[in-house]
């Protein structure tokens, strides 16, 4: 395959091939700016392959900011400019001729307050594969549905009530039921945008379980406040301060023996 | 500093401020009771004056149907039937009643005494005996409608104390009809013409089903129009516009014509729908083309509050699900905000429905007997009709004005009613 301006194979490889690993997604200079804030400055940084990575840092450091780059969910937001490049599995994704919806139905995104679709548990999950047109047959979409919110450890608890209103779910369940929307259409990435900030400990637990069952078969990103939460999920954190992204290393590295100060002084509560 | 209580919580209670909070209470209940007396009073008024116009006086005469003067040669020809003096069998049967009562000259009484029933009494006869051609030969007893100020003598609106001259009924008339009554001629019945005929000059003749078509044509066509523009506009300005001075530009204008009086509305109509365009006077279809611009406004503002109270999440939450602006709006976005557009619509269009001013100017407030079948048909409009009726001097024009309003309110409760039924059945989700 030859390089055009979407595809960069050749360098993927290279780089694959000299580190030996499996690489998901390389980003590079990525810089993005509100109107003239800067909110995310020169990152640089490479995602494994069904592996957790935690962005940490204190509120409003940007990472969310980058997150929201790698599905182009920024774009919605006017007078935000992106710069820099993400390359996943080779596609520039920032590349003019890619087509943003098409690029966000295989990059799945999970909120940091539950949004399921006030419609019932059932039409939650079938409206990604509906769109899509992944399942026409009652039949397919009844278990593509099942498979989903099994995986999403939900099928169990909502199994009688598939056709009830997903709001008379509990926070939990909804973010479960959010978590299952977006594995129905079989996205290779998904993001995660504080997914637990707005639950309690019990639900969270249950989440994070979630978690270390779906990087098995998904390559997972995660934003969290919670430090606790980034050490039991992650196998990479990042550390992020005031856009920059300070350290980026191996969760164990960076919680027992991080390099920067500025790390050290958050992950130990100083500030942040 | 002190750590213990201050002892200003224990003084005396009946303070100024507390004074202030029951003179406030005070003052509220006073204006919600002074419109609420103002309410009853309007209905009272509109009701004790227009209920009696739902019912309607007949006069029953038994009249013989002649083979002599009907159908002479037995043809049974429509044309004949058409053209028989009607006008004679109803004399004759007035004449009848009337023997011995009167010793007058005969065509002063035949005169006095055909004022009882309507002009169109003789019509009424004649259609009687076409579509029963079995009667002929035979004496009937038919039911005419009494002439307006028959029917309000009946319904004691005629005081009869004041000297003949300058009343309404005769005193032949009046012993006529209270001889009638005693024979049981005279019966009320439910006033089918007032929903079943169009304006008339005759109050007894007159209905509001040509005015009532006329509004409907009329809001028909500003629903059409202003209902898809409105909602697209909406979306536009809410969900694509560019946040720039052209925009801010718009939407302030598009509040602003919300407040521009509907007169305005009407002289925009004449001088580009009428004057510029020649589209057709008096026709519902320009009628409803200037209310759909004057509802145009009041649908656009409620149908953006109404896209901005969907929650950012729901629509971000089928974008990060890869559906495209255009279908996160078309399958969330918009049937949650669904029931209060719909809402601003009804009220909209209620509001529309009540509108006068705008239709004089396009010419829908001519005298139109006729009712109207096409848009482009001359008509008027349920307010119009009210307008026009309340000018007419006869007495029996007032109860009938009064009955109009009493209908249009129906229409306006009606649609209002709905109105508060979506708001409820449909009730925000999220």
């Amino acid at each position: 395959m030859t390089d055009t301006g979407i595809v960069n194979i050749s360098s993927f490889n290279k780089l694959k091939k000299s580190k030996n690993i499996k690489i998901k997604a390389i980003i590079k200079n990525l810089s993005v700016f509100y109107s003239d804030k800067c909110a995310v400055d020169n990152v640089s940084m490479n995602i494994n392959a069904r592996e957790v990575t935690a962005m940490i840092g204190p509120s409003g450091c940007g990472k969310s900011t980058f997150i929201r780059c790698l599905n182009r969910m920024n774009d919605v937001i006017e007078n935000c400019t992106v710069k820099g490049s993400i390359l996943i599995d080779g596609y520039d994704i920032y590349h003019p001729k890619i087509d943003e919806v098409k690029l966000r139905s295989q990059i799945g995104m999970v909120f940091q307050k539950p949004n399921p679709f006030p419609k019932s548990i059932y039409d939650n999950v079938a409206y990604g594969p509906r769109l899509h047109g992944i399942a026409t047959k009652k039949n397919d979409l009844d278990n593509i549905v099942e498979e989903s919110l099994t995986k999403a450890g939900l099928f169990k608890e909502v199994k009688d009530r598939l056709n009830d209103t997903a709001i008379g779910l509990s926070g939990g369940q909804q973010q479960r039921l959010c978590i299952a929307r977006t594995i129905s259409i079989s996205p290779s990435i998904i993001l995660m945008d504080e997914p637990c900030s707005a639950l309690d400990p019990i639900a969270t637990a249950v989440i994070e379980e979630l978690i270390e069952n779906l990087k098995k078969s998904y390559t997972i990103l995660i934003v969290t406040h919670n430090m606790q939460q980034a050490a039991r999920v992650s196998e990479k954190t990042a550390f992020f301060h005031l856009g920059k992204l300070i350290e980026f290393g191996d969760t164990k590295t960076i919680f027992t023996n991080p390099r920067e100060k500025q790390t050290l002084g958050y992950i130990t509560g100083r500030y942040g | 500093m002190s750590s213990t209580i201050n002892q200003d919580i224990a003084s005396s209670i009946s303070s100024a401020r507390i004074n202030k909070e029951k003179r406030f209470q005070i003052y509220g209940v006073a204006a919600l009771l002074f419109a609420m007396i103002m309410l009853v009073t309007l209905f009272i008024t509109i009701f004790s004056k227009g209920l009696s116009a739902f019912i309607q006086t007949k006069v029953n005469l038994d009249i013989e149907l002649t083979q002599e003067v009907i159908d002479p040669e037995g043809s049974r020809d429509l044309n004949v039937l058409k053209q028989a003096n009607y006008q004679k069998l109803i004399d004759d049967s007035l004449k009848l009643y009337a023997l011995n009562l009167f010793d007058k000259d005969e065509k002063e009484l035949i005169k006095n005494l055909r004022m009882i029933l309507s002009p169109i009494a003789y019509l009424e006869l004649r259609n009687l005996v076409i579509d029963n051609q079995d009667f002929i030969g035979k004496t009937k007893k038919v039911s005419f409608i009494a002439s307006d100020d028959i029917d309000q003598y009946f319904k004691g609106k005629i005081d009869m104390s004041i000297p003949e001259d300058d009343r309404k009924i005769t005193d032949i008339q009046e012993k006529f009809l209270d001889d009638l009554q005693s024979k049981g001629q005279i019966n009320k019945v439910f006033n089918k013409t007032l929903f079943t005929k169009s304006d008339s000059r005759e109050a007894e003749l007159s209905g509001v089903l040509g005015a009532v078509i006329g509004s409907f044509y009329s809001l028909l066509i500003a629903g059409l129009l202003s209902i898809p523009i409105g909602i697209g506009a909406a979306i536009y300005l809410q969900e694509f516009a560019k946040k720039n001075r052209i925009t801010d530009f718009i939407e302030i204008n598009i509040n602003n014509l919300a407040a521009v009086p509907s007169i305005v509305f009407g002289l925009l109509g004449l001088a580009i729908f009428l004057n510029m365009f020649l589209m057709p006077r008096s026709a519902p279809l320009v009628g409803g083309m200037v209310l759909a611009l004057m509802t145009l406004p009041k649908i656009i503002i409620p149908a953006r509050a109404a896209i901005l109270a969907v929650p950012e999440s729901i629509k971000q939450g089928a974008l990060a699900l890869g559906a495209s602006h255009m279908q996160s709006i078309m399958h969330h976005v918009l049937p949650l905000a669904m029931p209060a557009i719909l809402t601003g619509i009804i009220i909209g269009l209620a509001q529309a429905l009540g509108e006068t001013a705008p239709l004089l100017m396009i010419g829908m407030i001519a005298f139109i007997p006729d009712t109207p079948l096409y848009i482009t048909d001359p008509a008027t409009a349920l307010p119009v009709q009210i307008f026009m009726w309340a000018d007419n001097p006869e007495r029996a024009f007032v109860e009938r004005t009064s009955a109009a309003i009493i209908i249009l309110l129906f229409f306006l409760i009606a649609m209002n009613s709905i109105a508060i039924y979506l708001r409820q059945k449909f009730e925000r989700k999220w």
